[in-house]
């Protein structure tokens, strides 16, 4: 009862306190454009600082200046010169707006409450803290689809247990006179244990359904699906290079200076980002796709000259939420590849030297060439 | 009798022993699992992305070192401000020649690297723009302020990133011959045709 007491005018301080901070600090629409490149009262980004500005300069100088500053500063306004000047002479695009919009963001610059401010990020903090692990149900039936043999620990132990009790009830206990049964179950387990051990032998050094955690919760499916950014932006060395490319924190940066905010995380994963860019510090990613080092294996050959598109062995990439390996990338995968694909022979300057192939092509001879026809399964071509 | 049942007994353990080390991995999505031969598998020098001890910040690699260049590298002096942007676009001269081939390199090249921001057909109306993520307004390529600048001010740009701040670098992405082909495509309008 008495916590009730001390309780509800807590409760409803909280509520009027909460309830008035965020009717305070609604910013109008419109303003988001202005954020980009303003801040209010935490000092000059790209141009001025907005605090005070309606205190600066009178209203109908500023809704001309917000309409179309370049034209004020061609028309010689001595003010607006100032001002272009003073800021590196970087202008200030023209906005679409009516004056009643600007006299709205005129406004909520002048009511600006930094202090307010920050007490309502940090009471929604929570709400936009969706877990590190926060994906839609999509994604997670996504996440399902197993790839690989899958976990067999369960069937070994279970038939190695009925090996071992067959195997002690034939020696030792004798509780089951008839031997045929002991002698089934015998043969029925080394089968199965066989078989397991064979597949996982078989799967030693693959990595096939490997999906790691990520230091960052970082989508390709919000990438290059939603935002339809091209996979050569981030991994831009793919076409001329062994490896791939991965993006350094300055490639992220290149869009994350602005978009601060994602739809699925919120603000939290993109300030990982943003804080490694701010004190230099990589962030360790994990790499997925790895080939042992025996073998050898070149992006640009793939990409540039045989034109195979990413998919073809990483799977669906943009559909991924957390990346996997989709393909066991062993070299039987290898070798069947180069003995089923068509080289791309026409229009291919890397393969004007194969004089003969070519004539044939021509001469209508030969209907294609595999990988296999121009030594692409020669053993030293990979292994050396 | 004894004695040779003890001894079935130790056979029969051990050789359970042996299949249940061969199988007791257990693959699970964050470890890559077991290997053959791991001197043959792992690389025993330090790879360009993997760690390395042997510097301070654990990085394989490394900037060159203070007043080098690499090979064949032409270092890149101009900065990211505006007067710097007004002496490159000066002082640059394009390389290569103006040709359709050239213009078609820098077609590809634009539409994987600018037109998220600048849009397709370069109005500026890109889907990182339309769509609302990427808040200010990329700059009209097509603009007569756009075009009224040399050709090494687009160049440089693209190389170092705008004065504001909002465009970033992309030097590190594009190589400098196809820097080049996407500001000769930029200067172009915007067209394969010459």
């Amino acid at each position: 009862m008495r916590n009730r007491i001390i309780f509800t005018p807590l409760f409803l301080f909280f509520i009027i306190f909460s309830l008035t901070t965020a009717a305070q600090n609604q910013p109008p629409v419109e303003y988001t454009v202005c954020s980009a490149c303003h801040t209010i009262g935490k000092g000059k980004l790209i141009g001025p600082d907005l605090k005070g500005v309606n205190d600066r300069h009178d209203e109908a100088w500023l809704i001309s200046f917000i309409k179309s500053s370049q034209t004020m500063v061609k028309n010689g306004d001595p003010v607006a010169v100032k001002l272009f000047e003073e800021n590196n002479k970087i202008p200030m695009p023209d906005n679409n707006l009516t004056d009643d919009q600007i006299r709205g963001i005129l406004t909520y610059i002048k009511n600006y409450d930094e202090t307010a401010v920050t007490s309502t990020t940090t009471a929604e903090k929570p709400k936009s803290d969706v877990p590190a692990s926060g994906q839609d149900d999509s994604s997670l039936k996504m996440q399902k689809q197993k790839y690989g043999p899958g976990n067999t620990r369960p069937t070994f132990i279970i038939f190695f247990v009925l090996f071992l009790i067959a195997l002690i009830d034939l020696t030792f206990t004798k509780i089951i006179k008839a031997y045929f049964v002991h002698v089934i179950i015998i043969f029925v387990s080394i089968f199965v244990l066989g078989e397991i051990v064979y597949v996982e032998a078989k799967e030693l050094g693959r990595q096939q359904g490997y999906s790691p955690d990520q230091p960052v919760w970082f989508s390709h499916k919000v990438h290059a699906t939603q935002n339809q950014i091209n996979c050569l932006y981030c991994h831009s060395t793919a076409m001329e290079s062994k490896s791939a490319g991965f993006p350094s924190t300055a490639v992220c940066m290149n869009c994350h200076n602005v978009v601060k905010k994602g739809k699925i995380t919120g603000e939290v994963e993109i300030a990982k980002v943003v804080n490694s860019w701010n004190t230099k510090k990589p962030i360790e990613w994990v790499r997925v796709h790895n080939l042992p080092d025996h073998v050898w294996f070149s992006h640009a050959q793939h990409v540039n000259v045989g034109k195979r598109q990413c998919q073809e062995c990483h799977g669906k990439v943009e559909e991924m939420d957390k990346i996997v390996q989709v393909e066991n990338l062993g070299m039987g995968w290898c070798v069947n590849c180069h003995r089923n694909t068509n080289v791309q022979f026409k229009e291919n300057e890397f393969y004007k030297e194969f004089a003969k192939y070519q004539e044939e092509i021509k001469a209508g001879t030969r209907s294609r060439v595999t990988v296999d026809d121009i030594g692409g399964n020669n053993c030293q071509l990979c292994h050396y | 009798m004894k004695y040779s049942s003890i001894i079935r007994f130790i056979i029969v353990v051990g050789i359970a022993a042996i299949l249940l080390m061969t199988v007791s991995c257990n693959r699970t999505e964050n470890s890559p699992g077991w290997v053959y031969m791991p001197d043959m598998n792992y690389s025993r020098t330090y790879e360009t992305y993997s760690k390395n001890p042997n510097f301070s910040d654990s990085l394989t690699m490394q900037a060159p070192v203070k007043g080098t260049i690499p090979r064949e590298m032409i270092p890149y002096s101009y900065g990211r401000t505006f007067d710097e942007q007004v002496k490159a676009g000066k002082e640059l001269v394009n390389p290569l020649p103006v040709t359709t081939e050239n213009l078609q390199r820098g077609k590809i090249q634009y539409e994987i690297f600018c037109s998220n921001c600048h849009g397709m057909a370069g109005k500026g109306d890109g889907y990182l723009f339309t769509s609302g993520l990427f808040i200010a307004k990329p700059f009209d390529l097509t603009s007569d302020i756009v075009q009224a600048k040399p050709i090494g001010e687009i160049f440089h740009v693209t190389t170092v990133g705008s004065v504001s701040g909002l465009m970033g670098a992309h030097g590190s992405q594009i190589n400098q011959a196809d820097r080049w082909k996407i500001a000769m495509y930029v200067k172009n309008k915007l067209s394969t045709n010459l």
